[in-house]
């Protein structure tokens, strides 16, 4: 990949729309150009195309299908997929990626499981953890709650240590995970 | 060659044979225009499907072992042991089933439904046999039985074998990718009482409940080094009504520690329903004791 990846994400892309009727391209090229793209008139180059449920015959570019069961195509979005899924998978999908929408995961059937206490976050660090969610910066998270900076460094340190990871982003989401797993309804 | 006898085609002919006695159990569950769900033919006018994966409606549309279609309606769903049983207009002839316990290392068949509607057959091993649990929303499961096999989303719900053809019990998705079997004893306890009356009864205090680690500071005081503590409470409900409040942290419930989420469950059985459970909790720094009066869970 040439470009770095933040250089392409808000890159506006040459989208060709593939719809039946005069109504549904309309309504399709006025989502590209809300999300930032353009729509490419017949002739003109793409980038990717959009296509409403089907996708043309001899179609060769790298096609998103909103819609359908056309699993061939580069991306296949439900029809009810939102105007940020759409922008994702049309980046993704002129980028030679292929896209489709996670299937539906329920958590499976589990067991009530004893805690670990040692993994568990105490009210505090949770409220840190909340407020990395959040996105904000330690001094932020120092104001909100209250606390001094160096207080707010230790608990970032021990909620990184408790949920073993690196990164806030990482910390946020297997926090996420953990709390879909461990929430009890009494 | 091809009618030479030799043990993998005698071992191919019995799983056959086999599955075609298995398949007379097995029925196909609509749960959208497109998707079917497995389900077990258990009486003669009632399936017993999986139900984490039944859509929370009334009315469904189910395929039969003879391949017709039969409308049926929601008899009663109990999430807490992941059983629900469908009622079915009209009777048919359904299979005995005898039922046997799993053993470790034994064949499994398991049967479901191939996403069109009609019958799907799967085979492997009993992978592990634990003792009774209890799941997360609180039911007792006779027996942990995870089986070594791979299951389609349209094949959960259906009925796992032996390889003497006795009855497992209905195959399951569970954490991570495992696929379990909720036994044959636990779907007989539940499922009648699901037809009779719709639901299990289990106490209910209308909380949401996260594990936390009790602050340094406190854990000489409440004796315990992790709790439960309120994330949302149901307006009106048990807890509420008691003055529970979010945030506040569950450190036992009747002298059983929060630490042990299992025993907590437990004791809120049907038989808790209309007596009063003490609950210690920590709030605002200090310990306090606060009693609920259990009521039932409301249907979900």
């Amino acid at each position: 990949m040439s470009q770095p990846i933040l250089g392409s994400l808000s890159q506006s892309l040459r989208v060709a729309i593939a719809a039946r009727g005069a109504e549904r391209t309309a309504a399709l090229r006025g989502l590209l150009e809300s999300l930032g793209h353009v729509a490419a008139m017949d002739d003109e180059p793409a980038d990717v195309v959009l296509a409403d449920a089907e996708r043309p015959r001899d179609e060769d570019r790298a096609t998103v299908v909103l819609g359908g069961t056309d699993t061939g195509a580069q991306g296949l979005l439900p029809a009810t997929a939102s105007p940020a899924e759409i922008d994702a998978a049309l980046r993704a999908v002129a980028r030679g990626l292929i896209v489709r929408s996670a299937p539906r995961r329920t958590p499976g059937f589990r067991a009530a499981t004893d805690s670990e206490p040692r993994t568990l976050l105490t009210p505090r660090e949770a409220q840190v953890l909340d407020a990395i969610a959040d996105g904000l910066t330690n001094k932020a998270i120092a104001r909100r709650l209250g606390i001094s900076l160096h207080t707010v460094k230790f608990h970032v340190e021990s909620v990184f240590r408790k949920l073993d990871a690196s990164t806030r982003t990482e910390a946020v989401a297997r926090a996420g995970e953990r709390r879909r797993q461990e929430t009890i309804d009494l | 060659m091809a009618h030479e006898s030799n043990l993998l085609s005698a071992l191919s002919d019995s799983l056959g044979t086999r599955f075609v006695t298995a398949k007379q159990s097995v029925a196909s569950v609509k749960v959208s225009a497109t998707a079917y769900l497995g389900a077990i033919l258990w009486r003669n006018e009632l399936l017993v499907t999986s139900e984490q994966s039944l859509p929370g409606r009334d009315a469904f549309e189910a395929i039969l072992p003879d391949g017709s279609c039969m409308r049926g309606r929601l008899a009663g769903r109990d999430a807490a042991t992941n059983v629900a049983v469908i009622r079915l207009d009209r009777s048919v002839s359904a299979p005995t089933l005898s039922a046997a316990p799993p053993r470790i290392g034994s064949l499994v068949i398991a049967a479901g439904s191939d996403g069109e509607g009609r019958p799907s057959a799967r085979l492997g091993l009993v992978n592990a046999v634990g003792p009774e649990w209890h799941s997360m929303r609180g039911g007792r499961i006779e027996a942990r039985i995870q089986l070594d096999i791979r299951l389609a989303a349209s094949e959960e719900g259906g009925p796992a074998f032996d390889a003497a053809g006795d009855w497992l019990g209905m195959t399951t998705f569970g954490p991570r990718g495992q696929i379990l079997a909720i036994p044959a004893a636990t779907v007989e306890r539940i499922a009648p009482v699901l037809s009779a009356s719709g639901r299990v009864p289990r106490g209910w205090l209308g909380v949401a409940l996260r594990p936390v680690a009790v602050p340094d500071e406190l854990r000489e005081a409440a004796g315990e080094v992790s709790g439960l503590m309120v994330m949302s409470l149901t307006p009106e409900g048990p807890a509420a009504k008691a003055g529970i409040v979010a945030g506040d942290i569950i450190l036992s419930l009747d002298g059983i520690s929060a630490r042990r989420p299992r025993g907590v469950l437990a004791h809120l059985g049907g038989d808790s329903i209309g007596k009063p459970v003490s609950l210690r909790l920590i709030r605002g720094g200090g310990i306090i004791i606060i009693e609920v009066a259990v009521s039932e869970r409301p249907p979900a």
